[in-house]
């Protein structure tokens, strides 16, 4: 494994009266797409502010880059996108792009035709001279996207990225962050939407009131967390599978219909060399299909029932993205 | 640095680009322009009286008033007709009518007891009465010496105005300014503060609130130390006030230098008139107090309304919490202003040594009475002194205040920010 971009080492913070991030250690290597997640309130937010420098840890330290100091220190090679979007609503499109990019240490010329490319990317080209608030939402979520991405950073963190986006926007936005991963670059991202984790995710942290309760790479997570299933189809002769299937050092549960049956691997078990025992039974398979645990029954499961409704109910909008 | 100055462009170009500046920029000269010239219209259009004189005299003396008055430039006398039964009752329709703007009821009773009536559509004009009066005093005086035999050569030299002409004397040297130059320089550059500072400060505050309703200031403070973002605000905004002083400044010496030939197109006045009105010398250093005191000023009071713009999250309720400075704002331009007629008091000093109350006190002190460059370096030195300090401390709750929502903090939770 690479270098981690980023690092928290046991980061407390605390507010009146609770504690929103709890001892959290976490390393992000770089060239992945890495999701924090976790239900509302989690301390997900919290958590990204403090790598961003916005607040500081009571406890713990920041890494960025393989160096102490949180992110106002590296934020030319950082692009942010916050949970709560925000422009300067009377200011002209164009130049909110170039001054947040002159913020961020980007040359004024080099930030003017860099935004340009962008909003021509982004078909808002005719905008550019338009206030921001004579936007629709859609659009003034493009251009704060653009405003992360303008000074090409090599670490980008997103904030509930698909939160508020419509179906067409959102597709826009996971081909951005895959295609920023292929450029090589590091996308951490926060959501408590677990299909869309799944689908991005390389490696992943889950947290609930302010803890971490796993990471790592999702296919490890999902190896480790909440078993692993099979599902066999028999095509005619089911040979001597029973015997395969009563075999405790394999499978632990079996559901079996006959033609069909459903196996709970035992722990450690490997589904390849129950596979083979099947075959070499002499049963003829129409299916043999290994059911991952979705990450959402991972995340429930651990989180709890409780939790979890918050987070398997998202806003009716992040539902439909 | 680049960053600041990022901050300091976009402040001043987006306040530079709308309209509400150029309607200030064309509203200083406007407003210059109608206290030069406004007093010497209102003097000369419009304001001439038609009049009667009813003379019950049994003497010149009527006559004499009639002509006197004609020949003043507030009054036309229409006719002069003898007292009569029911004289009085007809001319008072004629008024009515508006034939006639008022009347003057003469008898021997003005030299005796010095009594005289003037019936007018509107006898609240404080000149005309003021002229009636200055009038019928002389030409009763006259009468009375003449009568008693003195001869009139000698009353007429006896009766010689007195012109008192006021110099100030600055630093030693006796200037051209006179008493009402000086108090009218200094109350303009009193008022000028004055709106300045809170026009100034509130668009600070505006442009605080503006970022954290806006939410962007997530953003920003992810790129810029709060400090950075503060400063660049305060120069940003600062740059845009002097370059309002500098239109205005320019403008009003234009029309100055213009005055003449516009009086004279908009009627043409007797020149005398136009001293009603003095026009004060403005002097470079004279300048150079009111920039420096202005820039202390604006950045004390500037950071301030950033300060209470940090723990506001509406603007609304900026608008309430920003009374305490708002007050400090007028303690510093009220107490000037009851000072003005005496400079040296230990009020006035007092005012001008506080930092909250000299950035008006001081310029206006310098304007009316004279204060030495010691006393100027002095109150300067104790206004930056403060403007560090304040801004320190705004600057402490600003960068705690911009990230909070919700509810306002105590008091108990702005020391606890400005010791974090």
């Amino acid at each position: 494994m690479n270098r981690p971009l980023v690092v928290l080492d046991r980061v407390t913070k605390r507010f009146a009266g609770h504690t929103a991030v709890d001892a959290l250690s976490l390393a992000v290597p770089s060239a992945v797409i890495f999701g924090l997640l976790g239900p509302n309130g989690a301390g997900k937010t919290t958590s990204i502010r403090m790598i961003m420098d916005i607040i500081a840890p009571d406890e713990g330290e920041v890494g960025l880059f393989g160096e102490r100091g949180a992110g106002r220190d590296h934020s030319s090679r950082i692009g942010y996108l916050p949970e709560e979007r925000g422009l300067y609503p009377r200011m002209r499109v164009l130049d909110v792009l170039v001054f947040l990019a002159e913020v961020k240490g980007v040359p004024r010329r080099a930030a003017r035709s860099r935004a340009l490319e962008w909003l021509d990317r982004l078909g808002l080209s005719d905008w550019r001279q338009r206030r921001v608030n004579e936007l629709s939402k859609g659009m003034q979520q493009k251009v704060q996207f653009i405003s992360t991405m303008l000074h090409d950073p090599d670490l980008v963190i997103l904030d509930e990225p698909f939160s508020g986006l419509d179906p067409v926007n959102a597709q826009v936005m996971k081909d951005t962050v895959l295609d920023l991963r292929r450029r090589g670059k590091t996308i951490l991202f926060s959501t408590h939407i677990m299909e869309q984790a799944e689908k991005l995710c390389d490696e992943l942290c889950i947290i609930a009131r302010g803890r971490k309760l796993v990471d790592g790479a999702l296919s490890d997570i999902k190896r480790t967390h909440g078993g692993h299933h099979v599902v066999v189809g028999f095509d005619g002769s089911a040979g001597a599978a029973q015997q395969v299937f009563a075999d405790r050092g394999l499978v632990k549960k079996v559901d079996d219909y006959g033609q069909y049956a459903e196996l709970e691997l035992a722990p450690g078990a490997d589904a390849q060399q129950i596979l083979q025992r099947l075959v070499g039974s002499g049963a003829r398979l129409s299916r043999f299909e290994l059911m991952e645990p979705s990450l959402n029954k991972i995340f429930i499961d651990l989180v709890g029932p409780e939790a979890a409704r918050a987070a398997v109910q998202p806003d009716a909008e992040a539902a439909r993205a | 640095m680049r960053k600041v100055w990022a901050v300091v462009r976009r402040e001043f170009v987006e306040r530079v680009r709308k309209k509400s500046f150029w309607v200030m920029a064309l509203l200083g000269p406007v407003f210059f322009a109608a206290i030069f010239l406004l007093p010497l219209l209102m003097s000369t259009g419009g304001g001439v009286k038609r009049l009667v004189v009813v003379d019950r005299t049994t003497t010149t003396l009527g006559a004499l008033v009639a002509a006197r008055l004609d020949s003043s430039q507030r009054f036309f006398v229409v006719g002069r007709v003898p007292g009569g039964p029911g004289v009085e009752d007809s001319l008072a329709r004629e008024v009515g009518v508006k034939r006639i703007d008022g009347f003057l009821v003469l008898s021997d009773a003005l030299t005796a007891s010095g009594h005289a009536e003037y019936r007018a559509s509107n006898v609240s004009s404080l000149e005309d009465v003021g002229l009636l009066r200055e009038t019928l005093g002389r030409l009763a005086e006259r009468a009375r010496l003449e009568r008693a035999g003195v001869d009139p050569a000698m009353v007429a030299r006896a009766q010689i105005r007195v012109s008192l002409d006021t110099k100030k004397i600055t630093g030693g040297r006796t200037t051209e300014e006179s008493a009402g130059q000086s108090f009218s320089l200094a109350y303009f550059m009193m008022l000028i503060l004055y709106i300045s500072l809170l026009l100034y400060g509130v668009q600070v505050m505006g442009s605080v609130i503006e970022e954290k309703t806006s939410r962007i200031i997530e953003v920003l403070v992810s790129s810029l130390r709060p400090f950075q973002l503060l400063l660049g605000k305060l120069l940003g905004v600062g740059a845009v006030s002097l370059v309002q002083f500098a239109i205005w400044g320019a403008s009003g010496r234009l029309l100055l230098s213009q005055r003449a030939a516009l009086v004279s197109r908009m009627g043409g006045a007797d020149p005398e008139v136009g001293q009603v009105f003095q026009v004060p010398h403005v002097s470079g250093a004279t300048a150079l107090v009111f920039i420096a005191f202005f820039l202390g000023g604006f950045f004390l009071y500037s950071a301030m309304f950033a300060a209470v713009a940090a723990t506001c999250s509406t603007e609304q309720e900026a608008r309430q919490s920003q009374v305490p400075v708002t007050v400090l704002i007028m303690i510093a331009f009220f107490g000037s202003f009851a000072t003005l007629a005496n400079p040296e008091s230990r009020l006035a000093v007092t005012l001008s040594l506080v930092p909250f109350t000299s950035p008006i006190a001081t310029p206006a002190r310098w304007a009316a009475g004279n204060l030495t460059a010691l006393d100027v370096i002095a109150s300067l030195a104790l206004l930056i002194a403060g403007t560090v300090l304040v801004t320190w401390i705004a600057a402490r709750i600003y960068r705690v205040g911009i990230l909070m929502t919700g509810k306002r903090p105590n008091l108990k939770e702005l020391v606890r920010w400005v010791r974090a």
